[in-house]
């Protein structure tokens, strides 16, 4: 189980800070989708990064992250980010890239690579290996990208609009795609999403977020399993996620 | 094939003609403007005195430049890592460019003698900052997302430069490069032309004294060729270098 909160983020300093987010807390099971949404500017992406462990240029935050109960220190590998787009350096190879984190964390890169070579198959990437990712199609990237994140074998993984850049098909096959990979291998997910029909279709549990500041205003489970979702079975749900949204943000 | 070879050059075939053609017609004296017939013939006479004079100018050019291209990267390296630095030295920096080289070639040969070393230290003097300033650039422009991605793996400052910042900045770089190739030959033949035992400068002087405006001119077509040589030979090493599809920068 992690545990987030509260988290209040500052943004500038001395007369001119404000605070950006307010007391942000929630938990996250070890499984299932948590979807964070809300309109542009009220820092689901600062809550994200500051998850992960990056501080952002005149942000100050407060707050702090415990994992079964212990305090987290971060970037760790427990917590794997993807930032947004894919994110994939357009000088390695795809194995290369996949084989990043792992690097990072200090293994050589042949090994690291042949560590992530057997999940190309199933990651649909098969034969993809020495190919660059300006060869790929924007879902492959996007496939890719998570290989990347799942290769570190973090408990949670963190994705921020990930299939926001993506056309609408390839972005339902990406979430078919994705629910069908956590099926395969667990694991709990923040997705960072403005995409009510994203969320509707993907998360377990939907936090929404207003702006100025930043708070969550309300947690909404999603009881219904995702292969039992269709569009008109989760309307009322967005309508839901709607009225909340414009109730906080009535222009 | 063909036309992509041909038109670059026909500007060129087309610039000589006229010349070629205005000497003959016009009467012009061979003393004051030889046609590009007499050009060629004066290089092809004498060609073993101007072919010594060129490499002792290609050893200046190519030994400043080298020893330019290190300074520049180890200095963009020192600076990247403490930005105060930068603020600090950077009009010192760009003041040096300043510094006129007419006034500063004879400078150096009172300072230096006639040997290698001033010649040497008024090519990187030339060549220094437009490597700098496009090292410094190309380093800005790493994206975030790949700043972000590797501190979340949990790498450091090091780390992230080795992995992101050096790679995304090697299209800027390898303008830099280009840029300051040109200047290297034109700064050995300035330093050579206050000074030199040999070089196309000096060279270029004595014919001019001796009223040979075909041989100064010849020396200008040798000039250009070491100049065109050095593009050559970044375009040589970016292809060796590039990687992937699209990363070459035609150097």
């Amino acid at each position: 189980m992690l545990e987030v909160g509260p988290l209040t983020i500052h943004a500038g300093v001395g007369t001119d800070a404000s605070v950006l987010v307010r007391e942000v807390s929630f938990t996250m099971p070890g499984s299932g989708i948590t979807a964070l949404i809300g309109p542009s500017g009220c820092g689901k992406t600062s809550v994200l990064k500051w998850l992960a462990g990056l501080r952002s240029k005149g942000l100050r935050a407060e707050g702090q992250v415990l994992l079964d109960g212990a305090p987290l220190r971060r970037p760790c590998r427990a917590l794997c980010y993807q930032p947004q787009g894919d994110a994939l350096f357009p000088w390695l190879t795809i194995a290369e890239n996949a084989a990043l984190g792992l690097e990072v964390a200090g293994m050589s890169r042949r090994r690291a690579i042949a560590q992530v070579t057997p999940l190309f198959a199933p990651f649909g990437l098969a034969g993809c290996e020495a190919q660059f990712p300006v060869q790929l199609s924007g879902g492959m990237r996007q496939r890719a990208a998570f290989l990347r994140t799942v290769a570190r074998e973090g408990r949670y993984v963190l994705l921020d609009e990930p299939f926001s850049a993506l056309d609408a098909v390839t972005r339902l096959r990406m979430q078919d795609w994705l629910l069908a990979r956590l099926h395969e291998r667990p694991c709990g997910v923040l997705l960072v999403t403005h995409d009510l029909h994203e969320a509707a279709r993907l998360a377990d549990r939907i936090l929404v977020m207003a702006a100025d500041p930043g708070r969550i205003i309300a947690e909404i489970v999603v009881p219904t399993p995702q292969d039992q979702r269709d569009e008109a079975g989760m309307a009322p749900l967005r309508e839901t996620l709607k009225s909340l949204l414009l109730e906080e943000h009535p222009r | 094939m063909l036309p992509r070879v041909l038109t670059p050059l026909m500007p060129f075939a087309a610039l000589l003609a006229g010349w070629e053609g205005y000497c003959t017609v016009s009467g012009v004296s061979p003393l004051i403007l030889p046609p590009p017939s007499g050009v060629m013939r004066a290089l092809v006479l004498n060609r073993v005195e101007i072919g010594q004079h060129a490499l002792a100018s290609l050893r200046v050019a190519v030994l400043g430049f080298s020893l330019s291209v290190g300074f520049a990267f180890a200095t963009s390296v020192a600076l990247h890592f403490a930005p105060r630095a930068e603020r600090s030295l950077m009009p010192l920096l760009v003041a040096s460019q300043t510094v006129p080289l007419v006034a500063l070639a004879p400078l150096m040969i009172l300072w230096f003698g006639f040997g290698l070393l001033p010649k040497v230290l008024l090519v990187v003097l030339v060549t220094f900052l437009p490597m700098l300033m496009s090292l410094l650039s190309g380093y800005r422009q790493t994206p975030q997302a790949f700043t972000d991605l590797l501190v979340a793996m949990g790498a450091g400052r090091w780390m992230v430069f080795r992995r992101a910042t050096l790679s995304s900045a090697r299209a800027s770089f390898l303008a830099g490069l280009r840029i300051s190739a040109t200047y290297a030959v034109v700064a050995t033949i300035f330093a050579e032309y206050a000074g030199a035992r040999a070089g196309l400068g000096i060279y270029i002087l004595a014919a001019k004294n001796s009223f040979r405006a075909d041989l100064v001119l010849a020396a200008v077509l040798v000039s250009t060729a070491l100049t065109l040589a050095l593009l050559g030979l970044l375009r040589l090493a970016d292809r060796l270098s590039a990687r992937g599809p699209g990363a070459r920068d035609d150097a």
